[in-house]
Order: structure tokens, then C-alpha cells, then sequence
């Protein structure tokens, strides 16, 4: 009997994860290859299982008994990893689009498990690129964003998924200018839509993904005019997770914006240091303009940046709190400096200067599921 | 047709053109002259009669006036018409009225489209639309939400109802609500700005809306602090206190002490003075000052317990009361009482006595919140007469500290330098003795 090596035990699993096989049998060639998933080379081997890669998505997103929760996990775990981009797009060209229909569908239970596999796909800018086609490729009448940013911001719109991973999706989308644009529209309502969401309770994941988005979207500093004024009034949703419950006197509460004015005596600050930080990242990038800082200035930012410092427990985040305040309470800078953002061509010792107050549009980490 | 400045055509031959008719017609004149036409002097209200030329359509019609309008009205308001075009009629004289800013007719006429139940849904949505416009405009923003939410059971897409309910909803106030119904618009049209500026308009005033709830919760907690506060120092000093009037009984002995005094600080004096606390934790009360000689009194509106009787008593009696007929009120003389009033027995404070002193008492029972205190002058005539027959206790009296500092009083009517700890209110008017 010949050793039958990993390669060839995979290739076994192939035809009971076909459609149409025994509901049994699929769930437990499923499962076989979740296992496989959890580990670095498990995940090698099913990469140059192109057939295999095929199958599990079909898997996905069959209908019951199928086991398509299983399946799904496992597209998660693969796409967690970017070496596993090029073989499952070439595996299955249509996987953006496949799975961008569950995602949105109101109806589908795995609908969050498709979100986030496009979440780790989106990381990357090819898988990126081929989703934001997708996007555009849906029906006529609503743009598939506006679907995406519908999804994210009704309540209960698949009443079996939560749909928090779609966050994380947007922020990744919202690295290319054609998002933004969208997302900045002055003549919908797209960026409003979201703001009330870096409030959102119940998912780490989904207010981490729409601050990503919001600061992604805070490059534009064409739009921090608008974005700081009444039309979106962004920084008092900037500012509301990061302040506590303080107790400012009379004076200095009408000076705030009016949702942070008499906070309850149990407000909690965003519990996610790295929220946090991109909360404040962002902050920052409108302080960009002269104008924009002093909207900043003018809607009490310094008063709960301060109470901020003196209560914040993470070095690194405490660290961005200083410079933003710095930024608020420093004399304006040198003419030919105003746009802080636009000074990127300068020779190198200010160029670094100004990288490290504006980082690089990051992403959110890969989610991945346990095994 | 009586009246009439017409012209009468002759009845024509079958065969004849109109021509020929307009000819034999206009030879007439030639021998004739044209009787029908306008006179001379009231060509202009003639004139004005003709319905075709008509300026201003009369309200009401009548028939033997205005028998071409009647004619024309019963041609529109036909009922032979189908209903969708009686509908449509209806429709388009609201509209008349509304463009008049008539709206109370304009409903009228909206509800009379209305009542055809005509087949066509479009036509009926605007019916309803245009009449929930009209309430709008009157104000009555229930009324025309419920003809937009009709509308839109009709038509789910039409633009202008969901316009028109949004703002309704942002003139009741009910801003959730109206951000949603923008929301429901924007998927049909995403880039409608009358939309766009009601959403935001109505977010923002949710906002300030929460701002406000927040703002009064503070208040609200602050001031359950402060009357928590209150509360303890009361019970600190082991003073006892008992509920107002007379109907409030047997129970009134059992009744806790916190509801006592958290009924006694929401229910304000008659004067508006009450209990207040200052930085130092030092209670300040208001208390009555009673003269059952001349039925008059004084209310003191914050005694600190810390300052003395004779104190306020100087000040108070500075200068005789015009009420003090024999001039004998001098702060000398005076002698001050508390009744006990479940043995009716008095007690007399000395007046260098503090307040706290005496509330401390064991037989001080403070009414209301109020503290209360009977003053007349000892070695009078009405005051023996007074005491006689009641038992009077005497208070070990305080020796009297020449140098202790007189707490800051504040005194009304040309006293002293208006410091902050009392103030005196001579001739509380009309306030009768209370008991005797």
C-alpha cells in the first residue's frame, strides 16, 4: 500500500464536498477542511487545490442541508491569508461577486461569514479591486455601495446576521478614491449615514471599521470644510467615544458641541486603544488646514483631549493625544505650511516629520476564525 | 335666456352653411338696429357678467342671477361625469384655492375629490397629498400626516408625501421619525435636497433634543443631592420634625423623616424662603416669628443656627413696629416661646440662645420646615395674662458672649450692609395666629 501523501488525502476530500452529496458526508469533508485551514501548511496544501478551492465555494453558498456555515468559515481562514489570494481568485474568478451577494442579502444566514471573507480579501489591492467591480457590476437603480453602506447602517436588515464585518469591508474599500467620492458625495446622504455607528455598542469590529472608513475618508482635505460644518458636523462623533464622564463647569460645557455637553455620570470612553488612536488619527487629519483647525479648536476638541490625556492607560495612544494637542493649542504654523497635508514633496528631514503625524491608510486586522 | 346681452342666432335651415346663415344674419342689421348689445353707461358691469370675461368667479352661484355660471358649474360638477373626472375637477379647484392660499376650502374641495372613490390610485394619492399640504399649511400636522401616510399606501414612491411627512414629523416634534421617513425618500431619490436639508435639519434637533433630556437629569439628580444633603444634616442634629396641617394625623408620627423633609423642601413656604446649607455644612432656616398680642408676625427668611435670638431681635426691633401701639417692643423686653403643642406647655428661650440650641430640644417640634416662635414683652399686662395657666419650662440659658461674632445677616428696609444669612420681613401681612 503506498503512503498517501497530504496532497492526495485532500484530493480524496474533493468529491464529497460536491453539491448534491450526502449532507453528511459533505458536512464532515467540510469540517475536514476547515481543520486544514487552521494551520499555515494545511492552508499551502489546499492552495494548489485548485478544484478543491472551487468546490468549497460552492459550498458557501448553497442553500440548507449544505453545509455552507463550515465552508464559509473555511474561505475565512484561507483569505486570512494573502498567499491565498491569487489561487482562490483563480480558482474561482467569481468569488467577489458570489459571495458579495450573500453578504447583502437579507435572507442569507451566513451573510456575516461572507462579509468576513471579503474583509480579508479586501486587505489586499487585487481582491480589493475585484470587489469594488463587483460593486459596480450590481443592478441598476441603487449602486452595490449603496447597498453595502444600507446593509451596515439599517438595523436588523438580515435579521439572522449582524453584518459587522462589513465595516472592516468598507474601511478597506474606502482606501481608494472612488469610494471616497461616493462616500463624500455632498449631494446624497452617505458619510452621515455612518457617523452614528463609532457609538455602536455591540461590535468592536463594525466601530472599528467605520472609524477606519472615516479616517480614510479624512484624507480628502478638500472635503474637511464641509466635513466639519453643519451638513455633516463630523467631530462631535469623533470626540463622543473618546469623552468621559466629566464634569466641566457651566461655562466650559456650553463651549462643546452639543452631544458632548452634560454626559451622563457612567459615559464610557471606546474600551479599543486602537479605535482610540484612529479616533484621534483622525481628528488630526483636519487639523490639516487652517481653517479646519480652527473649526477643531472652535468646537472644544482641547477640553476633551485633555481630560483624555490625563485618563488615557496606553503609552502609544496617550503619545498620539499629545501631538494632537500640540497641533490645538501651538501657534499656527509658518506661511507655505498651512496645508500640512500637501507639504509631502519637502526634503526628507520634514517629510518624516509630517509621516508621523499623518500615518499610512491602515487596515484593520485580519479576522479569522478558530478551528 | 332673461337678461342676457347675447346675441340670438335665427335657427338654421338643415343645409344651410354657416355662412349664408352669418349673412341673412348680418342683413338684418341693415334696416334694424342690434338691440342686443351693451348700454352705453354699464357696458362695463355687463361686461363683467359674461362669464367668459369674468375677473373674480362669485362664491355662490345662483342660477336666476347668473344663469350662464349655473349652466357652466352644473356642466363641471356633472355627477353623470365618471368619478375620476369629478375627482379630477375637485382636484384642480382645490388646487385653486391652495394657489389662493385659501386652505380651508382647498381641503373641502380635496375631500369632495376624495369622496368620488374613484379607480385611480395616482389621482387619489395626490388628493391626499395635496390635502395633507393644505393641513400643513393650517397646522394641522396630525391631520396631514395621516393623509401622506394614506397617499403613500396608494403610491409607496411618491417623493412629495414622504417630503410632506417628514416635515410634519419635524413640526411634532417626533425627530426620529422624521430622520427615518428622509431615509425611506432618499432610497427613491438619494440626491433630493429638500430631503437632504430635512434629515439634517431633524438630526440635529434630536441632538439638542438628548442635550436637553441630559441637562434636566443633571439638574434633577443635583438637586436630589442637595436635598439628600439636607436631609442628613437634619438627621444629624437629632432634630424632630413634624408633617403641616392638622388632617395629616396619627399617621404623621409614623412618616419617615426623609419624606418629611423631601415633602417639606418641594413644597416651598408661602414666601418662597427654605431650608439651605452653606459651605461650611452650617444650616440656615426659615423661621416665624409670632406676636399673639397684635396678631402679627415676622418671617425671618434664613436663620442660621448658629447665630442667636437677641441677634435677630436687635435688628428686628431697631426701631418699635408700627403695630406696637405702646411702643414697649424693645429687644430688652421681649421674651421668646416655643409651645409644645401635644402637652401645651411653652418654653422660654433665652435669647441668647442659638437656633440649634433650641431645635435640638427634646420638645421642639419643628412644623413644616419652619421653625416657629411666640414673642411678647415679658412684664406685660398680655403677657401674664397669656402665660397664666400654662406650664412654662425655662431653658438653661447660654451666657450671654459679648464678643461672639454676630453670624452675616442680611436685612431688608434700611438695616445694616446686606450680608447674606437672614432676612427680615416686617408685617408678614395677613398671616393670622396659628394656634394659641
Amino acid at each position: 500500500m503506498s503512503e498517501t501523501s497530504p496532497k492526495a488525502e485532500a484530493a480524496k476530500l474533493l468529491p464529497f464536498l460536491a453539491l448534491g452529496e450526502r449532507a453528511d458526508l459533505q458536512a464532515a469533508a467540510a469540517q475536514h477542511v476547515l481543520a486544514l485551514t487552521g494551520s499555515g501548511p494545511g492552508r499551502t496544501l489546499l492552495a494548489g487545490q485548485a478544484a478543491l478551492l472551487r468546490a468549497l465555494v460552492e459550498l458557501a453558498v448553497a442553500p440548507p442541508p449544505a453545509p455552507a456555515r463550515d465552508a464559509a468559515r473555511a474561505l475565512v481562514n484561507l483569505a486570512a491569508d494573502p498567499g491565498l489570494h491569487k489561487p482562490l481568485l483563480a480558482a474561482e474568478p467569481r468569488l467577489p461577486v458570489r459571495l458579495l451577494g450573500c453578504a447583502l442579502d437579507p435572507q442569507w444566514p451566513w451573510a456575516e461569514e461572507a462579509a468576513a471573507v471579503l474583509a480579508n480579501l479586501s486587505r489586499e489591492p487585487v481582491p480589493c479591486a475585484a470587489l469594488i467591480e463587483a460593486l459596480a457590476a450590481a443592478e441598476p437603480g441603487e449602486s452595490g455601495l449603496e447597498r453595502l453602506v444600507r446593509a451596515l447602517c439599517t438595523p436588523g436588515y438580515n435579521a439572522r446576521a449582524p453584518l459587522h464585518y462589513l465595516g472592516p469591508v468598507l474601511s478597506n474599500l474606502s482606501q481608494r478614491p472612488a469610494t471616497r467620492a461616493f462616500l463624500l458625495d455632498r449631494n446624497r446622504c452617505v458619510v452621515q449615514r455612518l457617523l452614528p455607528l463609532t457609538q455602536y455598542p455591540d461590535s468592536s469590529v463594525r466601530r472599528g471599521g467605520v472609524v477606519g472608513t472615516l479616517r480614510n475618508c479624512c484624507f480628502e482635505h478638500r472635503h474637511h470644510e464641509w466635513l466639519l460644518g453643519p451638513e455633516v458636523d463630523v467631530l462631535p462623533f469623533l470626540l463622543l467615544p473618546l469623552a468621559g464622564p466629566e464634569d466641566f463647569s457651566e461655562e466650559e460645557m456650553e463651549r462643546l458641541p452639543v452631544d458632548l455637553q452634560y454626559l451622563p455620570p457612567d459615559k464610557q470612553r471606546e474600551p479599543d486603544a486602537d479605535i482610540r488612536k484612529m479616533l484621534i488619527e483622525t481628528i488630526m487629519l483636519l487639523t490639516a488646514t487652517a481653517p479646519g483647525r480652527k473649526q477643531v479648536r472652535d468646537q472644544g476638541a482641547y477640553l476633551i483631549l485633555r481630560e483624555l490625556h490625563s485618563w488615557e492607560p496606553e503609552p502609544d495612544v496617550r503619545v498620539t493625544c499629545e501631538k494632537l494637542i500640540q497641533v490645538l493649542i501651538g501657534d499656527e504654523p509658518e506661511r507655505g505650511l498651512e496645508n500640512l497635508l500637501e507639504v509631502q514633496t519637502r526634503p526628507s528631514g520634514l517629510c518624516e516629520h509630517f509621516k508621523c503625524y499623518f500615518p499610512v491608510l491602515d487596515r484593520p486586522d485580519a479576522p479569522t476564525f478558530p478551528v | 335666456m332673461a337678461g342676457s346681452p347675447g346675441t340670438h342666432m335665427e335657427q338654421q335651415e338643415p343645409g344651410a352653411t354657416l355662412d349664408d346663415g352669418m349673412d341673412s344674419f348680418l342683413e338684418k342689421f341693415q334696416s334694424q338696429p342690434y338691440r342686443g348689445g351693451f348700454h352705453e353707461s354699464q357696458w362695463e358691469e355687463e361686461f363683467e357678467k359674461i362669464p367668459l370675461f369674468m375677473k373674480n368667479s362669485p362664491s355662490e352661484i345662483d342660477p336666476l342671477e347668473n344663469p350662464d355660471l349655473a349652466c357652466l358649474q352644473s356642466i363641471i360638477f356633472d355627477e353623470e361625469r365618471s368619478p375620476e373626472d369629478q375627482a379630477r375637477t375637485y382636484k384642480d379647484e382645490g388646487n385653486d384655492y391652495f394657489k389662493e392660499k385659501d386652505y380651508k376650502k382647498a381641503v373641502i374641495s380635496y375631500t369632495e375629490g376624495l369622496k368620488k372613490k374613484c379607480a385611480d390610485p395616482d389621482l387619489n394619492a395626490v388628493l391626499y397629498t395635496n390635502r395633507a399640504a393644505a393641513q400643513y399649511y393650517l397646522g394641522n400636522f396630525r391631520s396631514s400626516l395621516n393623509d401622506v401616510t394614506a397617499a403613500r399606501k396608494l403610491k409607496p414612491c411618491h417623493l412629495k408625501a414622504i417630503i410632506r411627512g417628514a416635515s410634519c414629523h419635524l413640526e411634532l416634534k417626533n425627530y426620529v421619525e422624521a430622520v427615518n421617513w428622509c431615509d425611506e425618500g432618499l432610497q427613491i431619490d438619494a440626491t433630493e435636497k429638500k430631503l437632504l436639508d430635512l434629515r439634517a435639519k431633524a438630526d440635529k434637533l434630536k441632538r439638542t433634543e438628548q442635550r436637553d433630556v441630559r441637562k434636566a437629569k443633571l439638574k434633577e439628580k443635583k438637586q436630589q443631592d442637595q436635598n439628600e444633603a439636607l436631609l442628613q444634616a437634619i438627621k444629624a442634629r437629632n432634630i424632630r420634625l413634624v408633617a403641616e396641617a392638622a388632617e395629616e394625623d396619627e399617621d404623621s408620627a409614623s412618616e419617615g423623616l426623609s419624606e418629611l423633609v423631601l415633602y417639606g423642601l418641594s413644597s416651598e413656604n408661602p414666601c418662597g424662603a427654605r431650608l439651605g446649607v452653606d459651605d461650611q455644612g452650617r444650616l440656615s432656616w426659615p423661621v416665624l416669628f409670632l406676636y399673639p398680642e397684635y396678631a402679627q408676625s415676622d418671617l425671618v427668611s434664613a436663620f442660621h443656627e448658629d447665630s442667636r435670638f437677641i441677634d435677630h431681635l436687635m435688628v428686628m426691633f431697631g426701631e418699635t413696629p408700627s403695630w406696637d401701639l405702646e411702643q414697649k417692643y424693645c429687644p430688652d423686653n421681649l421674651e421668646v416661646y416655643f409651645e409644645d403643642e401635644d402637652r401645651a406647655e411653652l418654653y422660654c428661650v433665652p435669647p441668647s440662645s442659638t437656633l440649634l440650641q433650641v431645635l435640638q430640644h427634646p420638645r421642639y417640634f419643628v412644623k413644616a420646615l419652619t421653625p416657629t416662635f411666640l414673642v411678647c414683652v415679658g412684664s406685660s399686662g398680655f403677657c401674664r395674662n397669656y402665660l397664666r395657666g400654662k406650664k412654662v419650662h425655662q431653658l438653661d440659658s447660654v451666657p450671654f458672649q459679648t464678643t461672639s461674632p454676630v453670624p452675616a445677616l442680611l436685612h431688608c428696609s434700611g438695616y445694616g450692609d446686606g450680608q447674606p444669612g437672614g432676612e427680615v420681613e416686617k408685617e408678614f401681612p395677613g398671616k393670622k395666629l396659628l394656634h394659641c
